[in-house]
């Protein structure tokens, strides 16, 4: 009895203590998050904004400018089609346009393949830990292409930028530009390719070396799966060049 | 009562903590929006989607070239005949088809190297708008990459030696500067990989005494036609 009431008596007082404590962590809890959103607010207030701002103008720029090209070049596909001469000759040489068309990836493609994603770590970033560790890497996209395409793949995309010669991915800061696109995380990548090529992707050290690694040590999130027909877009841009004068026939 | 009160009083909490450390934790997670870049990234992006945007507005402005060019020929009874072969031309040479020359960088490389090293300066070559890239004699097409081999490194099933060189036909004052920025690609290169790199750029009036005033570098000797992927009609 004496102890059932000393534990009442326990109770009585540590339930408002525990509910003291506990609005005490919200209320730090609420005043950090209120406050950091405070000042990132305030950070990017001015400068930053500008700035910003600049950059969905230039996004919007190239949508346009994107759209356009792909009419253009519609168009000048229709010309060629419809052009007169000796229609031999012309089919021909249309014919190897095509041809080579398809093998600078300016034509859209489809095909089996797979579909490979991969996106940021939904872990919570250890204290003393970099959090650039738990976030998707321009060298893990690096690696995964350079995989793919030595396991035998014939045309990739990275969410909808089809990599052709000459596609870059480059990283600024923790973003990634590919060809000419700001492209944000999940990443896509998807491959035409032979059956097999999914299996050898999973198996080749350009994969395994290094991206396969920081997707188990920081559990950056991680799919892939193979596809009986995938739908590969044309790259759209600049293909004139200024530098380089083509000499000689093909080998 | 007081009791289970006090309990479902401390499991609410509980979920609200929970709930606001959520939201903690997701604001301080990846930079997703723009405005979470920060000033310097920001410019950077800005400098690069600007470049972009003009390397599109000159396709644009090509792809508008070509519709005259045919529809002059048109008007002229001459036939589309010439102005397809220049495109032919054109995108055999942009794919890796054709054997092209012109002015740009030699990368000439002695020392261990790794693929993964290969690989990123073909990136930033092609990032600092290299038109056509070749490894020795292997030019360098959207499927090239250099991997592991049993016995040394490879490109395109090609073995590549300990001393090789890269060469990169387009602006040669653009890539040598790309490449030379401090903590650029070649000096994070010398830093850790323990190899000569010398840079060379190629190109008449460069003022480098015995230096080529152009290179010609080849064709693939890849087959780029796909085998499973079929054009879109």
């Amino acid at each position: 009895m004496e102890a059932r009431l000393r534990g009442d008596g326990r109770g009585t007082r540590a339930g408002p203590l525990s509910l003291a404590l506990a609005l005490v962590v919200i209320g730090f809890v609420g005043v950090v998050q209120w406050d950091s959103s405070a000042a990132r607010e305030e950070f990017t207030t001015s400068a930053q904004q500008a700035l910003a701002r600049q950059v969905l103008a230039l996004e919007r720029e190239q949508a346009a400018l994107r759209e356009q090209i792909a009419e253009a070049e519609a168009d000048v596909r229709r010309e060629q089609d419809e052009s007169e001469g000796s229609q031999a000759a012309l089919e021909e040489l249309n014919g190897r346009l095509e041809a080579a068309r398809v093998a600078a990836g300016l034509t859209e493609v489809r095909g089996p393949g797979l579909i490979v994603e991969i996106a940021d770590s939904k872990r919570v970033v250890p204290a003393g830990d970099n959090p650039a560790n738990y976030i998707v890497l321009v060298d893990d996209l690096r690696d995964i292409v350079t995989a793919l395409w030595a396991s035998g793949a014939e045309a990739i995309t990275i969410n909808g930028e089809r990599l052709v010669a000459s596609s870059s991915i480059y990283g600024v800061g923790s973003s990634v530009l590919v060809n000419t696109a700001f492209l944000q995380p999940p990443f896509r990548i998807e491959a035409i390719a032979r059956g097999e090529t999914h299996d050898r992707f999973l198996a080749h050290p350009a994969f395994l070396g290094r991206a396969a690694r920081r997707i188990d040590a920081y559990g950056l999130e991680f799919a892939t799966a193979p596809d009986d027909e995938l739908e590969l877009p044309a790259f759209l841009g600049a293909t004139r060049l200024r530098w380089a004068v083509p000499s000689g026939e093909a080998s | 009562m007081r009791g289970p009160l006090a309990w479902l009083s401390l499991f609410l909490v509980g979920a609200l903590i929970g709930i606001l450390l959520v939201g903690q934790l997701r604001s301080q997670n990846r930079p997703q929006e723009l405005t979470s870049l920060t000033a310097q990234e920001l410019s950077a992006l800005i400098e690069t989607q600007s470049a972009r945007n003009r390397e599109l507005r000159a396709g644009l402005s090509e792809a508008r070239d070509r519709l005259r060019e045919y529809t002059l020929a048109d008007a002229r009874g001459s036939g589309a005949r010439e102005v397809t072969e220049e495109d032919l031309a054109r995108i055999a040479a942009f794919a890796g088809l054709l054997p092209v020359e012109g002015q740009g960088v030699t990368v000439a490389i002695d020392g261990a190297l790794d693929a993964i090293a290969v690989n990123d300066l073909v990136n930033e070559l092609r990032n600092a708008g290299a038109e056509a890239i070749a490894v020795d004699d292997v030019r360098i097409t959207a499927r090239s990459v250099a991997v592991q081999g049993a016995r040394n490194m490879e490109v395109d099933g090609e073995e590549i030696g300990r001393a090789f060189t890269i060469r990169a036909i387009g602006s040669p004052e653009g890539l040598m500067s790309t490449l030379q920025r401090p903590g650029g690609i070649i000096s994070q290169l010398e830093q850790f990989v323990d190899a000569t790199i010398t840079l060379t750029p190629v190109g008449p009036a460069l003022g480098v005494a015995g230096a080529p005033e152009i290179m010609r570098l080849p064709a693939t000797r890849l087959e780029l036609q796909p085998e499973v992927a079929r054009r879109v009609p």
